[in-house]
């Protein structure tokens, strides 16, 4: 189990600034008429520019700088050059790796206008994240962070996606502890001051079930009900945790 | 510069029936579990021309950070 040192964290801070700063600068290019080719294009320039590297391009042969998933698309679509649409659910999701460690974050962002449903859903997957990110002390289990998102997402009508989960990251853009986002209180890894993991709720408006398409990488919700997730590379601390892709 | 190394001790296998063959080297197999996914065949086994046809049974792996997608390292 990585434990990350005091400079290694400030190394990670820094990356993950960068990496907020990034994912703030594409938000703002969500929009209509705007291909998530450009958005990728745009991502591995920024995240160059910054003095690191996109951590998922050529990531076990993944082929693009980000994953951007439109509606039912659940995560790791690689971007095309479909054009955005009003009321399309455009979920982003980058690494950045900087002087040696990666950070991971995502959003996800409604295009324009959209029902109130829509707006509910995805706010219930950023709030999953924060009370999330709430049970992360030393002491909780990643089993306190697991139930805290299953809960409150089942709470709301939805379901949790279970193939895809939060997971440690540091050196390794994927690393032990694997953080479920369904689980009990008390299971699990005990957390402890250090560790570094990305916390990514992902849920699915219709039923829990997924779908792989044929390129391999993307996936989709099977009963073609929107799809969304938030995810942010938070460290353990003494206290409880800090997160590590906040916005300077 | 090295983009960091996989991790690759904590792979997940699982056997599984090949249903379909699809483009570059993929398939769709169903796994014990019931689950139908869809598995691209590893680079050794295409280096070695190993034929992989729907009806085979096969060793599929898994990254316990990304169980949607598997990796066909054998046919039995």
């Amino acid at each position: 189990m990585p434990i990350y040192s005091e400079k290694d964290v400030l190394i990670l801070k820094k990356g993950g600034r960068r990496l907020a700063k990034i994912i703030r600068i594409l938000e703002t290019e969500l929009r209509v008429g705007i291909s998530g080719k450009y958005i990728d294009e745009l991502t591995r320039t920024l995240m160059v520019k910054s003095g690191g590297r996109p951590s998922f391009l050529n990531y076990e042969g993944y082929p693009a700088s980000i994953c951007l998933s439109i509606n039912d698309e659940v995560v790791h679509s690689i971007p095309d050059s479909r054009r955005f649409k009003n009321g399309d659910l455009v979920g982003i999701d980058a690494g950045l790796y900087y002087q040696g460690m990666h950070t991971d974050m995502a959003v996800t962002k409604i295009i324009g206008y959209s029902n109130k449903e829509t707006k509910h859903f995805t706010a219930t997957a950023k709030k999953a994240l924060g009370l999330a990110i709430r049970e992360a002390k030393p002491g909780n289990s990643v089993g306190h962070i697991s139930q805290a998102i299953q809960n409150f997402v089942e709470k709301n009508g939805y379901n949790v996606v279970r193939e895809m989960n939060g997971h440690g990251i540091g050196r390794r853009l994927h690393e032990e502890p694997i953080v479920p986002n369904c689980g009990v209180k008390g299971t699990g890894q005990v957390l402890k001051k250090g560790m570094v993991m990305a916390i990514e709720p992902i849920i699915n408006m219709g039923g829990r079930e997924i779908e792989t398409s044929i390129d391999g990488w993307g996936v989709k919700t099977k009963d073609k009900s929107l799809s969304a997730h938030f995810e942010h590379t938070i460290v353990i601390t003494d206290g409880g945790s800090e997160i590590l892709t906040a916005a300077p | 510069m090295d983009p960091g190394k996989t991790n690759r001790d904590e792979k997940i296998i699982l056997t599984g029936r090949v249903t379909e063959a699809l483009p570059s080297a993929s398939f769709k197999a169903k796994l014990e579990t019931g689950h139908e996914v869809i598995a691209h065949l590893c680079g050794k086994m295409r280096m070695h021309y190993i034929k992989v046809v729907p009806g085979d049974q096969v060793e599929i792996e898994f990254s316990p950070y990304n169980l949607s997608r598997g990796r066909i390292i054998k046919r039995l």
